[in-house]
C-alpha cells in the first residue's frame, strides 16, 4: 500500500541556497552571509543574540502547505533596507524597514513554494517588530542561522505535524 | 521615450525594478507607478503605459487578475510580471493570460536585458 503525505518541507540545502541568492541578488557580496551552526552543548532552539528583532513571514496553501519566517536583528533589518533603497544616511522610518523585510520573506517564501508540490498559492507577507510566533499545529521542518555584520539572522519553515 | 508603469505593492520593489531598469540601460524613460492591481488597471486604461511591469500579489487586485481585465477590455499593452515565483506552473498562467514573461525574483539587470530588448 502506498501512502501519500505532504514532503514535510524543502531541503536544508535548497533553502540555503535560496536564502544566500536573494542575499547577494540585494545586498551585494561585499558583506557575506555565514552560516551558523548551533553549539553542540545547545538543546532544542539555538539562542538568537539580538535585543532588539524583526520578523516577517508568508504562508504557502496548497499542494504543500507551510509558513516561511525571516527574523533579523533590528540594525540588519534597518541595514538590508538602506541596501535595497540604496540610501546611505538618511533617517529610515519602521513602514520603509517593514516593506524591505516583508518583500525579502516574500522573495524566500516564493522561491520556496517554487520547489515545491503545487498548484498552491502564496500570502502577502505579514511583518511584526520582534520575534517570530508560530501556531502549536505547524512543526520546525527546516532552518538556516546565519550571521552577516556580526548580527543574526534566521530562516525557518515551518509545516504542519504528520 | 517610453512609458513604463511598474506595479508592486511593495514601495521598496518599485525603487528596485526602478533602478533596475536604469542599470539594464532603460533610462530616460517616464516610470509610473501603482501599488496594487487595481490601480494598475486603472493607469494602464488611463495613461497608455508601452509596458507593464507588475507584481503578481498584490492586495485589493492580483496581477493576473489585473492583466485578465485589461485584456478583457480589448487593451493589448506589452505585460510582464515580476514576481518571487517562478514555478513553470506561474509561467504557464502568465502566459496563457497574456503575459509576453515573468522575470522571478531575484533577478539581475542582465534578466531585464534578456526580456525587455525589443520591447523598449
Amino acid at each position: 500500500m502506498t501512502v501519500t503525505t505532504q514532503p514535510s518541507g524543502p531541503e536544508l540545502a535548497d533553502v540555503h541556497a535560496i536564502v544566500e541568492q536573494v542575499w547577494s541578488s540585494f545586498l551585494g557580496d561585499e558583506e557575506p552571509l555565514l552560516p551558523r551552526y548551533a553549539d553542540a552543548a545547545e538543546e532544542g532552539t539555538p539562542a538568537f543574540p539580538a535585543e532588539h528583532v524583526w520578523s516577517a513571514a508568508v504562508s504557502v496553501h496548497g499542494g504543500w502547505t507551510g509558513t516561511v519566517t525571516v527574523e533579523l536583528s533590528s540594525s540588519v533589518a534597518q541595514s538590508l533596507t538602506r541596501l535595497m533603497l540604496a540610501m546611505e544616511d538618511e533617517p529610515l522610518d519602521d513602514a520603509e524597514v517593514a516593506d524591505a523585510v516583508g518583500e525579502l520573506v516574500n522573495m524566500i517564501g516564493g522561491n520556496i513554494k517554487s520547489l515545491m508540490p503545487g498548484p498552491s498559492a502564496l500570502t502577502l507577507p505579514v511583518v511584526a517588530a520582534g520575534r517570530a510566533a508560530h501556531s502549536s499545529e505547524l512543526a520546525e521542518v527546516a532552518r538556516f542561522d546565519a550571521m552577516w555584520n556580526g548580527e543574526p539572522v534566521r530562516i525557518s519553515v515551518h509545516a504542519p505535524q504528520s | 521615450m517610453s512609458k513604463i508603469l511598474v506595479a508592486d505593492d511593495s514601495k521598496v520593489m518599485r525603487q528596485i525594478v526602478v533602478r533596475t531598469l536604469r542599470q539594464a540601460g532603460y533610462s530616460g524613460h517616464d516610470v509610473i507607478e501603482a501599488e496594487n492591481g487595481r490601480v494598475c488597471l486603472e493607469k494602464a486604461l488611463a495613461e497608455s503605459p508601452d509596458l507593464i511591469l507588475s507584481d503578481w500579489n498584490m492586495p485589493e487586485m492580483n496581477g493576473i487578475d489585473c492583466l485578465s481585465a485589461l485584456r478583457g477590455s480589448g487593451n493589448q499593452t506589452p505585460f510582464g510580471f515580476v514576481t518571487s515565483e517562478g514555478s513553470e506552473e506561474m509561467r504557464a498562467r502568465a502566459a496563457s493570460a497574456g503575459a509576453l514573461f515573468l522575470i522571478a525574483k531575484p533577478f539581475t539587470a542582465e534578466t531585464f536585458q534578456e526580456h525587455l530588448g525589443g520591447l523598449l
